[in-house]
């Protein structure tokens, strides 16, 4: 981030006024959605349905989220929410470093056909085989169960785990690894003891990527997960709209709860998750 | 290679480690089959057996709610499929909101990722008012726009009215709830497009445009020639995968139309959906779930040509 090349376009920005203006331009477009999403959970019904509408909160209220803990389950949402991520994050990151570490240091004959392959499978659209994987976990009853989802999520996040692991660990240099096998460790010791230690800012990285992917699915937790106390956050937010009532103040409420989360692991680690998502793989 | 396993075997001649560990000393071989082995099992039960029972499926005739076996009916759910004009509708409104979008999304990212490349003193607001719309999940930016569109108390309306325009009903027409869904998903997925392009951005050195400003060539001219060009295999690599998640658009409108009014903005995996979830018809979604799984294979077949020439 610090090395900042000029590009031609930079030229007409070179003055300090526009700059902030190009600044307040980026930052509106960034947070405004979730700004205003924080205003409507504070805002009584009464404000919220007074004409012209207001903006900022005059008489803010946190009843709101009262409310979106007492009439959903929105506790119960937030812990499935959370489970399914960090356990499809560690089984993610489980097998994306044993495979990574294969294709990184051993000779393998079809490197660039497995590598291909994962490639492929990290443009899988996941939703074609919403049937097939209904049938499955129907089949092995897991429907309406954490691993219904952990499996799938664990995929959609492998590939671009296991690519940015490769060349992190191609980044850790041979001798040290070795000089740990002289010392008496075995290879998958070496690998455990020296290497992800070496790489864990890119294991940690590739774990927050697979964190906030599994955190964001709805399709299949839509489609797998339909009873109530499994729900994830995604899937649970749509309860609140009642048949004819929409209580927008109650749904902003709940939506910040789910953003919370997320906006501090991104806030806090921002600079490895946009190195993690430009360098490693590309997944949108 | 050979070299690191001739210092293993040295090493376990000399002082090596404790017998049982030496099980796990495998060659490089049987190690490689070792370490891939969780990812190719799990790629197998998610992903191999599915696809290979989803072609089988789409030959039956499997309905759960009638209670009757699986019938083998060879084509018939695909003929089925040409007949059926919301699978037309739907199929068209996914190639029109990838259409509409995936350019849209890379003209906006460029354009943020440009104004993001200034150079600011503080970088941490800017990053991080790109990472916030990747983070926030799509079901989320779906009701949050939902909420920016509504007709009378919405915020876009709201801007309107001050400017002087008629508020719009959004979601009545399926023209104007069409387009919100488009702009709803072109913000969405801009910053990421422009993260993309900001990493592509700053890897190009200042002394090619001091050149350039030596040559006497204008900043225009400089963006197309300079800019433009040494983007390009970040901008491809983008745009692949912002087509194939277009291709599968489904939170978005999901969450602000429900496909509403009618069908006229449900995608094929709102209806493949339906008809696996709602009508559990198995054999038709299956039906379904090919035709896109053969759009996805032709764009993903174009990115590995894609990065094999870059390469």
């Amino acid at each position: 981030m610090s090395a900042v090349a000029a590009s031609g376009f930079s030229g007409l920005f070179s003055g300090r006024p526009l700059r902030l203006l190009a600044g307040a331009v980026l930052i509106v477009n960034g947070m405004f959605p979730a700004l205003w999403i924080l205003f409507t959970s504070l805002k009584t019904e009464a404000e919220l349905t007074a004409k012209p509408i207001t903006w900022i909160p005059h008489a803010p209220t946190f009843a709101n989220y009262m409310q979106a803990f007492s009439d959903q389950p929105l506790h119960l949402f937030l812990f499935n929410s959370f489970m399914v991520a960090l356990l499809s994050t560690c089984l993610t990151l489980f097998i994306s470093v044993l495979a990574a570490y294969a294709l990184a240091r051993l000779n393998l004959r079809y490197r660039g056909l497995i590598l291909s392959l994962i490639i492929a499978v990290s443009t899988f659209p996941l939703v074609t085989l919403l049937v097939p994987l209904f049938e499955i976990m129907r089949t092995l009853n897991l429907l309406n169960t954490w691993i219904a989802l952990v499996l799938p999520y664990t995929v959609l996040s492998l590939p671009v785990c296991t690519l940015m692991l490769v060349s992190f660990f191609e980044g850790i240099p041979r001798d040290l690894e070795n000089a740990a096998m002289i010392d008496g460790c075995t290879r998958m010791g070496a690998l455990f003891k020296v290497v992800v230690p070496l790489c864990a800012p890119g294991v940690f990285t590739a774990g927050i990527l697979a964190f906030v992917n599994a955190w964001d699915e709805f399709l299949l937790a839509l489609s797998f997960n339909s009873n109530p106390s499994l729900r994830t956050l995604p899937v649970g937010i749509q309860l609140y709209q009642g048949e004819f009532a929409f209580p927008w103040p109650v749904i902003s409420a709940a939506l910040v709860v789910g953003i919370v989360p997320v906006a501090v692991l991104i806030v806090i680690f921002q600079e490895r998750v946009v190195s993690g998502l430009t360098a490693g793989g590309i997944k949108g | 290679m050979t070299n690191t396993s001739t210092i293993n075997a040295a090493s376990t001649a000399d002082r090596g480690p404790p017998a049982w560990t030496r099980w796990l000393d495998l060659g490089d071989r049987a190690l490689a089959v070792v370490l891939l082995a969780p990812a190719a099992i799990l790629l197998a039960l998610i992903i191999v057996y599915p696809v290979l029972r989803l072609g089988y499926t789409s030959f039956f005739s499997l309905s759960l709610t009638s209670g009757l076996p699986a019938e083998f009916v060879g084509l018939e759910n695909y003929s089925l499929m040409l007949d059926d004009p919301v699978f037309w509708e739907t199929t068209w409104n996914t190639v029109l909101i990838t259409l509409i979008t995936v350019p849209g999304a890379l003209l906006v990212g460029l354009a943020l990722a440009l104004l993001a490349n200034l150079p600011f003193g503080v970088q941490w607001p800017v990053r991080l008012s790109l990472l916030i719309p990747w983070a926030l999940p799509l079901s989320f930016a779906g009701l949050i726009f939902a909420w920016f569109f509504h007709s009378e108390y919405g915020v876009v309306n709201d801007v309107l009215m001050r400017l002087g325009f008629e508020g719009i009903i959004w979601f009545n027409s399926p023209n104007w709830a069409f387009a919100a869904i488009c702009l709803t998903i072109i913000w969405k997925t801009s910053s990421f497009m422009a993260l993309i392009i900001l990493a592509g951005l700053q890897t190009i050195p200042r002394s090619l445009y001091e050149a350039a400003d030596v040559d006497g060539a204008g900043r225009i001219r400089q963006f197309f020639e300079i800019t433009l060009p040494l983007l390009k295999p970040s901008i491809v690599v983008a745009l692949i995968f912002r087509t194939i998640t277009a291709l599968q658009t489904f939170d978005i409108p999901y969450m602000m139309t429900g496909g509403g009014p009618g069908t006229s903005t449900a995608t094929l995996a709102m209806y493949i959906h339906q008809n696996t979830v709602s009508f559990l018809d198995l054999g038709y979604g299956s039906a379904l779930a090919v035709v896109m799984f053969a759009l996805s294979m032709c764009v993903t077949a174009v990115y590995l040509r894609a990065i094999r020439t870059k390469e």
